[in-house]
């Protein structure tokens, strides 16, 4: 190992712990907060149900396991549903889809506005302008309708809920980026940055991307919040996947079955407590980061 | 004044022209025949068909097909439904339907908007106290409620089990009314389900926005002058802290507007109210894409201009703003 090798793996080691210190230095601030706590504590609980569902749920969830519309008893926690299948279960497996739906969905979200943001906000000039023109665009525009009106176009099915929430949700974040990177380019560290002759690819990844970062990720959270909410308005309105079928489907399926005007309430209550729950928790957590990372807020 | 005006409607007409852009493509990409969208469809007479593939030009190259579809459009030609057979998009969105969307959404965000003030005002002004507390909770649980699910719940609780409130619908079917007044009754019976969810999933939105913005003007110079002159809590708070925090709600109306299409949506749909959100439900349903693509178009006029009309209040009450 040459010297300049051996130098250039203690930069990346400082580096290394310089980020642990932080993380560090965040979670001590963030264990102070109660909500963010609670809210840590919502999201992990659903996790842990989402990923050990198929030994917690004491039906398999598409099976036919009693007569249709039971009470709630003790064999069946919430009833059955119209063709007498465990509601308990299917709550606990659509766990796994509204979860999934929401991570990926907000993930991609993410991912599209950052890129946006960055490049609108680093670049400057006409491609700012093209960009920013398409992002108020999106961002004015309805989304739910909108939303409807491609999933019409694409078809029914999962993959193309994400796909449908990922292309029209990522404006707020691409905003976002976009004013912090504009904010950024002007300071001197990448002005500096710059002038030791450094590639715009490098400026960006090493000193605004890390500096933008804990916003996208409060930001995140919201994102992950509207997917989760997108996606089951989504799939309450019939466009889920019967063989997936995720907290707003099973409310679909209570719909159709007239739940509401037969007074069946333990088929439609536990499905949006839930959704309920998981998008406050999201909410919560992002409060909490939100108030660490911005400290004119802790001040009022 | 009118150097931002003119700047502020350019770039509204770039957004519809824009929108206007997206929606003629997005209806294009479908996979198989790109006509599909606009005529091909069985439940179309073929005589209508030819009226229609000539008048959109389908049979030419696509910026031809672009170039008509603006046309057809300034002149109000939105094309023909499938699922009403050929009747034209233009009357089946400017009808009764408008008409009882506008009722239903203008009347439960004037409400929300009003209970939001003033709510906001005195829980800022009470902060941290028993009130703050239950009515920051009462939006967070409001917003983190799906608006399809809010409305289930007041179908099963007050539909159901209380029967004070009809289940779906605009108005009792197969009713004669004998004068106005019952009709009235009616359909504002029928509308108060959809109205309460409505009104509340948006309580909680402009609550929190009007609470954040009154702590940032107690924050404020003026407040403390305010104090000085020795007025009264009454007078700081509703003359000059209230007046003051009520500008940033004029662009939160806007964006609302956006919003309230998407609430309509789902609203409209749980209690069949017959509307332009449960048409549009209907039109994905029923697949009839050109009432779809009508609906698209209005839809991006109407948010257009309310954000353009808010800009330009936004600029008449508050001199400072100039971009």
């Amino acid at each position: 190992m040459t010297a300049q090798e051996q130098a250039a793996l203690q930069v990346k080691e400082d580096r290394f712990w310089i980020y642990r210190r932080r993380l560090g230095d965040f979670w001590k601030l963030y264990r102070q907060s109660s909500l963010g706590k609670l809210g840590l504590g919502i999201v992990l609980f659903f996790v842990v149900v989402a990923l050990v569902a198929p030994w917690i749920a004491p039906y398999d969830p598409f099976a036919f396991v009693g007569d249709p519309f039971l009470k709630p008893s003790l064999a069946h926690v919430f009833g059955t549903d119209q063709v007498g299948r465990d509601i308990f279960s299917r709550v606990i497996f659509g766990t796994r889809i509204s979860l999934l739906v929401g991570l990926v969905a907000s993930g991609i979200t993410i991912v599209i506005g950052s890129v946006i943001g960055l490049v609108s906000g680093y670049l400057g000039g006409w491609p700012d302008n093209v960009l920013m023109r398409i992002t108020d665009l999106f961002l004015i525009l309805p989304s739910l309708p909108l939303m409807l009106i491609m999933a019409a176009i694409l078809g029914k099915g999962i993959t193309n809920i994400i796909i449908v929430i990922a292309v029209l949700d990522w404006t707020a974040t691409a905003r976002m980026v976009r004013s912090q990177t504009l904010s950024l380019k002007e300071r001197p560290f990448t002005e500096a940055s710059r002038a030791i002759g450094s590639t715009d690819l490098h400026t960006i990844a090493r000193h605004i991307v890390p500096n933008v970062f804990p916003l996208v990720f409060a930001n995140g959270m919201i994102a992950i919040v509207d997917a989760i909410l997108s996606e089951a308005g989504l799939s309450f309105l019939g466009f889920g996947d019967p063989s997936a079928p995720s907290w707003g489907m099973v409310l679909h399926f209570a719909d159709t079955a007239g739940a509401t005007v037969n007074g069946y309430w333990w088929y439609i209550v536990p499905p949006g407590i839930c959704i309920m729950l998981l998008v406050m928790g999201f909410a919560f957590i992002s409060y909490s980061t939100d108030q660490i990372l911005n400290p004119r807020l802790r001040r009022r | 004044m009118r150097d931002y005006l003119i700047k502020r409607g350019a770039s509204a007409l770039v957004t519809l022209g824009l929108a206007i852009v997206l929606n003629f493509f997005l209806f294009r990409i479908m996979p198989g025949d790109p006509t599909r969208t606009v005529t091909g469809d069985f439940r179309i007479t073929p005589e209508v068909r030819q009226a229609l593939v000539h008048q959109f030009g389908l049979d030419q190259p696509l910026w031809v097909q672009f170039v008509l579809y603006v046309k057809n459009l300034l002149m109000g030609n939105l094309g023909v439904s499938f699922q009403y057979r050929g009747t034209a998009v233009i009357s089946i969105i400017f009808g009764r339907r408008l008409f009882n969307t506008f009722i239903l959404m203008g009347s439960s965000i004037t409400v929300a908007l009003i209970i939001g003030i003033v709510v906001g005002t005195i829980a800022a002004w009470k902060r941290e106290s028993k009130f703050d507390v239950s009515t920051v909770i009462f939006s967070l649980v409001t917003y983190s409620m799906p608006v399809f699910w809010l409305g289930m719940l007041i179908i099963l609780i007050f539909g159901y089990y209380l029967g004070s409130i009809p289940i779906a619908g605009t108005m009792t079917v197969g009713i004669t009314y004998s004068n106005v007044l019952e009709y009235a009754a009616d359909y504002l019976h029928h509308m108060t389900g959809p109205f309460v969810t409505l009104t509340i999933s948006f309580i909680g939105y402009y609550f929190i926005i009007m609470r954040d913005s009154i702590l940032d003007v107690f924050t404020e110079d003026y407040m403390l002058t305010a104090k000085a002159k020795g007025l009264s809590n009454r007078k700081i708070l509703f003359r000059h802290a209230m007046r003051n925090a009520t500008l940033p709600m004029v662009s939160v109306i806007a964006i609302e507007v956006t919003y309230l299409f998407g609430g309509a949506t789902m609203t409209e749909t749980v209690f069949s109210w017959y509307g332009i959100g449960r048409l549009i439900y209907e039109a994905v349903v029923m697949a009839d894409f050109p009432v779809l693509q009508g609906v698209f178009v209005v839809m991006a006029v109407v948010v257009i201009t309310a954000n353009f009309c808010a800009d330009i209040v936004y600029a008449l009450l508050d001199p400072r703003i100039r971009y």
